[in-house]
């Protein structure tokens, strides 16, 4: 018993941002607003929501590995491939029935990992740090890219299915809950949108947890300073490595999620540009801290996408200002300067006050 | 693209209301075409145009009294060469903006993409661009070449002319190892041989060991199923290290139009089958031409995409005032008939029924030393064969898929 | 066949591919091997060099003058793009990439509103050469010779000169360098825009052989990345042999096996390489000094 409840007094710490009852209320009204929201709009807009939050789950994943732990990952849509292909194979080999599309998605994340545990352990025990674990990354992910887009003919077949090559597979179940009087199909509404608020709120406290438990600690330490951490008796190695391979899980639910959210992927998901947008996000929003990662990604995101809506032929420029302008004006992350901007000032008008 | 999305959000407001409306409120009503096509990005160059025609098409109907009576609206989505945001997009279009029908799409990938969510929604989409063919599916129209179209047509013209050794140069992904496997199989009946064949990935933009393969295989002629901007570079560098073989093709000039962006001679003795391009020298050509031109002054050429674009939207036009409706099952029924036909600036085009793919004109375009444009030999009504001969009959079933030579429709 | 021809066929691809993997990678390896600026909008600069290389060209101008224009325009871009925004931030050179991501989608899509979609080539010059049954392109051959020549200046340029003295100095210890008088801003404005100059010196050499258009720099990207990262910070010493490995590899690979497995073949170097020498290259070379 003590030790549940102390999972939950883990929910805050010294890793993440926000504490006490404020933070804790705030939320929960987040949480109401963002389980009304549907009633008060159309599928569409639900539809699109869900889209967003399903690059959240990579987002978070790169804000473990590079913002708490400090090893940039360029190739975080390696395992966001290897799951959504994953996915894919698995459901168009065994279809939906019987709840076949949740085995699925949890084996497509267990291949993802399964990738990040061998190529993690080739990485950290190797020594390979800083930027050359970026470019490893890279490499790998652009190599399956590579190799994925050429795999257009019919001698590329896992069972049914066909990898179809750069054109992208599909017609692959969406997730299917079996139910009484006939399973429920997730499309990419209403329901889709429940059950991925559900996962994003489960991965968010846990991951808080996570990051304010020792193993957090450690991994901050890690990232602060390795030598002094590995002095201290922590094998640093295994901690990367662990973090990595969540991180590769979380990367591979992101593309389970989008494979289902659009029944459709292809290997450009897996290439430079997609690449470096999870790089983009977090870095906007505020990479070492989860809250800020989330927000900031959704921001971007809609963000991007209103502009290239109404910012007609201007609007990849727009964009580009505007990166460059958080950068230069917000170092820490959009999100994370907000905070810490507005903390100041109350912080301030108390000594004022006082 | 920001007024045209605002007056789609007003009118978004409106439709429903007006389902039944006739004669008297029809202006209020105005049938809705959602644009999706790639105004930046890798493909921008190709298909700006698209967006263009599609305008100019839309402005010419609304001069002239619009589809039975209701004006026709364009809502236009910069798609940035991205294939998630053909998928945003779509959903917004269908959805949100609640289109009667959708044109979209450039490149394969993005087109299969976006069709799981017409099929999803039960929409109805263009797809006005050359591409491998065999997609199957109700929900789709497809009015650009397909290679059966443009091979069985250049092929034996370039082994008459030039001689039987073969040697093929594609773009390695669906639309060049379909188009190469088409190649091959017309090089073979026609008694000829594959010298050689190499598959590049998309985005290699270096070319020196191609070319060395290419004279070690010592072929009559190549043909180059090149893609994309960086693979174009081949051409320079061919003419650079002296190639000089006579080269087929069905994407570039009339896509991509090389020809005018490479110095002469680098495109010498390009030979292209291509159902469009702004030299075809035919009265309705140039009437096309000259329109376009006048709107659109600084366009730098009129591709065939760009003409496939223009006459969808008068079939589309012709579709629905025979059907009396939007609704794609009654427009289905036109299709059906096996009539839908019109002048279009290549000539005669008519829908077959069974694949919903479109017959052509082929004109085949030499590029000259000067890079001028003639044409030895032009072909009519072409029809999309394979699809319907393959099996696929959309008049008695829809599988929504997409086939190929080696992947062919089940047999019933 | 007879055997010089195929010796020389195999010297000919590997100096074509050793070109482009050194000319694409030397820009880079300055800002980002020396300066640690991860600049994701190289291609841009490489962009840029080919556009007022072809510009030039069209304008009238022969064409070693065109490239020399398009390098000293890629280099004052450079300058302006250190000055407002690279500047502030060294001390955290992770934010570079959403910066220089941010730049390269306005230079992308600016070039594509400004100029148009595409841009008319101008034409590789000198024609063709015969070795036994191949011909070849002499300006291929002018290619490998500059990028040689490139490594050389560099050399000379870090080694011997009183400005890449100053700036090596600079970057490896800024406080001491400028405690000693050096006017640390400039001589970091001056090594970017060098770095950006050479990437517009590579944009003006592949100009002629290219399809210029906006997005044209994401063919160099993957290449030039690469090649600097394993190479490791030191210009010469870690480009030079890397390219030279990279090239034998990529190469080999695509005449055994075709484009597919050239580039892949790269990629797994890469990593092989990174794994066998974690300091890259020049890490190795230079044990006693990292």
């Amino acid at each position: 018993m003590t030790g549940f409840l102390g999972l939950f007094r883990r929910l805050e710490g010294p890793q993440t941002l926000g504490r006490g009852p404020a933070f804790w209320a705030l939320f929960a009204l987040v949480l109401a607003g963002a389980l009304a929201y549907p009633l008060f709009s159309d599928g569409y807009t639900v539809g699109n929501t869900v889209y967003f939050f399903v690059w959240v789950f990579i987002a978070l994943s790169l804000s473990l590995i590079w913002g708490y732990g400090g090893s940039l990952s360029f190739g975080q849509t390696a395992f966001f491939g290897i799951a959504g292909y994953g996915y894919g194979i698995l459901t168009i080999n065994f279809g939906a029935s019987y709840g076949f599309t949740w085995i699925a998605l949890l084996l497509a994340i267990g291949m993802a990992a399964l990738v990040a545990a061998l190529l993690g352990y080739f990485m950290f025990f190797g020594r390979i740090g800083g930027v050359f674990l970026g470019i490893v990354t890279l490499a790998v992910t652009l190599m399956l890219e590579r190799f994925m887009a050429q795999t257009a003919g019919p001698e590329w077949r896992i069972g049914a299915a066909r990898l179809n090559g750069f054109n992208g597979m599909s017609a692959m179940p969406p997730l299917t809950i079996p139910w009484f009087g006939g399973p429920i199909v997730l499309f990419a509404d209403v329901g889709l949108y429940y059950v991925v608020l559900a996962m994003l709120v489960l991965v968010y406290l846990a991951l808080r947890i996570l990051m304010n438990s020792s193993f957090g600690n450690v991994i901050v330490a890690i990232r602060e300073n390795p030598e002094r951490a590995e002095m201290l008796g922590y094998d640093i190695r295994k901690y990367q490595l662990i973090t990595f391979v969540i991180g590769a899980a979380l990367a591979g639910l992101s593309g389970v999620l989008y494979t289902v959210w659009g029944q459709y992927i292809t290997p450009s998901s897996m290439g430079m540009t997609a690449a470096s947008l999870p790089l983009i996000w977090v870095a906007v929003g505020g990479r070492s801290d989860l809250t800020a990662t989330i927000i900031g990604t959704l921001v971007v995101l809609s963000g991007f996408q209103a502009l290239t809506i109404y910012g007609s032929q201007y609007a990849l420029v727009f964009m580009g200002v505007l990166l460059v302008l958080t950068v230069l004006i917000a170092p820490n992350g959009l999100v994370l300067g907000l905070i810490t901007w507005v903390t100041k000032r109350v912080a301030r008008r108390k000594q004022e006050t006082a | 693209m920001t007024r045209s999305g605002l007056r789609g959000l007003r009118a978004a407001a409106l439709t429903g209301t007006l389902v039944f409306a006739s004669g008297a409120y029809a202006a209020e009503n105005p049938i809705k075409l959602g644009v999706l096509e790639d105004q930046s990005g890798d493909f921008a160059a190709a298909t700006i145009g698209k967006v263009h025609a599609i305008q100019l098409a839309a402005e010419e109907i609304n001069k002239s009294g619009g589809i039975m009576g209701r004006p026709l609206e364009l809502v236009t989505y910069d798609t940035q060469s991205d294939n998630t945001r053909y998928q945003e997009f779509m959903r917004r279009v269908l959805q949100r903006d609640k289109v009667d029908v959708v044109f979209a799409g450039f490149s394969s990938a993005s087109r299969e993409a976006y069709r799981p969510i017409v099929d999803q929604f039960n929409g109805f989409a263009f797809y006005n661009n050359q591409y491998e063919g065999g997609v199957c599916d109700g929900h789709m129209v497809v009015t650009g070449a397909v290679p059966e179209q443009q091979f069985s047509t250049l092929i034996p013209y370039m082994m008459q002319t030039y001689g039987k050794k073969v040697y093929t140069l594609a773009a390695d992904y669906n639309f060049g190892q379909i188009s190469a496997e088409w190649v091959r199989k017309i090089v073979k009946e026609n008694g000829g041989e594959m010298a050689g064949e190499e598959f590049i990935p998309l985005g290699v933009s270096q070319f020196s060991q191609s070319i060395q393969n290419i004279q070690k295989a010592k072929p009559d002629f190549v043909v180059t199923l090149l893609v994309g901007t960086a693979q174009a570079s081949y051409y320079e560098q061919a003419a650079s290290a002296n190639v000089n073989l006579p080269m087929a093709s069905s994407v570039n000039v009339g896509q991509g139009y090389e020809h005018k962006r490479f110095k002469p001679p680098s495109l010498k003795d390009m030979y292209v089958t291509t159902n469009y391009i702004e030299e075809i020298d035919t009265p309705k050509s140039k009437e096309f031409y000259a329109k376009f031109k006048a709107k659109f002054p600084s366009e730098p050429y009129v591709n065939q995409e760009a003409e496939n674009s223009y006459l969808a939207v008068y079939l589309y036009k012709q579709m629905v005032e025979r059907a009396k409706s939007t609704n794609r099952d009654e427009i289905r029924k036109v299709i059906a008939t096996g009539d839908v036909c019109m002048d279009a600036p290549e000539g005669k085009v008519c829908i077959d029924p069974k694949s919903q793919h479109m017959s052509h004109t082929i004109y085949l375009a030499k590029v000259g030393a000067d890079h001028s444009i003639s044409f030895p030999k032009i072909w009519e009504d072409i029809k999309p064969y394979w699809l319907g001969e393959a099996g696929c009959d959309l008049t008695k079933k829809d599988p929504m898929a997409q086939y190929t030579p080696s992947n062919p429709p089940p047999k019933p | 066949m007879d055997i010089a021809t195929l010796v020389f066929s195999a010297l000919y691809q590997f100096g074509d591919a050793f070109a482009f993997l050194v000319l694409s990678a030397c820009g880079l390896a300055v800002i980002f091997g020396m300066m640690g600026v991860i600049n994701l909008a190289h291609g841009e600069f490489i962009m840029c060099g080919a556009y007022v290389t072809a510009a030039t060209v069209h304008a009238g101008l022969p064409l070693p003058l065109g490239i020399l224009c398009g390098t000293l325009a890629s280099a004052c871009v450079g300058v302006l793009v250190e000055l407002l925004v690279i500047r502030h931030l060294y001390e955290r050179p992770l934010d570079t990439i959403v910066a220089t991501w941010g730049l390269s989608l306005i230079a992308t899509q600016g070039t594509l509103i400004m100029v148009g979609s595409t841009m008319a080539g101008v034409g590789t010059p000198f024609g063709s050469f015969q070795v036994g049954a191949y011909s070849y392109s002499i300006y291929r051959i002018v290619l490998f010779v500059a990028a040689l020549a490139v490594l050389g200046a560099l050399y000379a340029l870090f080694n011997w000169t009183r400005f890449g003295v100053l700036a090596r100095a600079t970057i490896q210890v800024p406080h001491m360098a400028a405690a000693l008088g050096v006017d640390t801003r400039l001589i970091y404005s001056l090594t970017f825009a060098c770095g950006a100059g050479l990437a517009g010196l590579a944009g003006g050499l592949y100009a002629p052989t290219m399809t210029l258009v906006p997005t044209m720099g994401a063919t160099f990207i993957m290449e030039a990345f690469v090649t600097v990262v394993i190479g490791g910070a030191d210009v010469f010493l870690g480009t030079a042999p890397a390219g030279g490995i990279l090239a034998i590899v990529k190469s080999g690979m695509t005449s055994w096996q075709g484009q597919l497995f050239g580039q892949i073949g790269l990629l797994i170097a890469v990593i092989i390489v990174v794994r066998v020498l974690p300091k890259g290259i020049s890490g190795f070379v230079l044990r006693e000094r990292t």
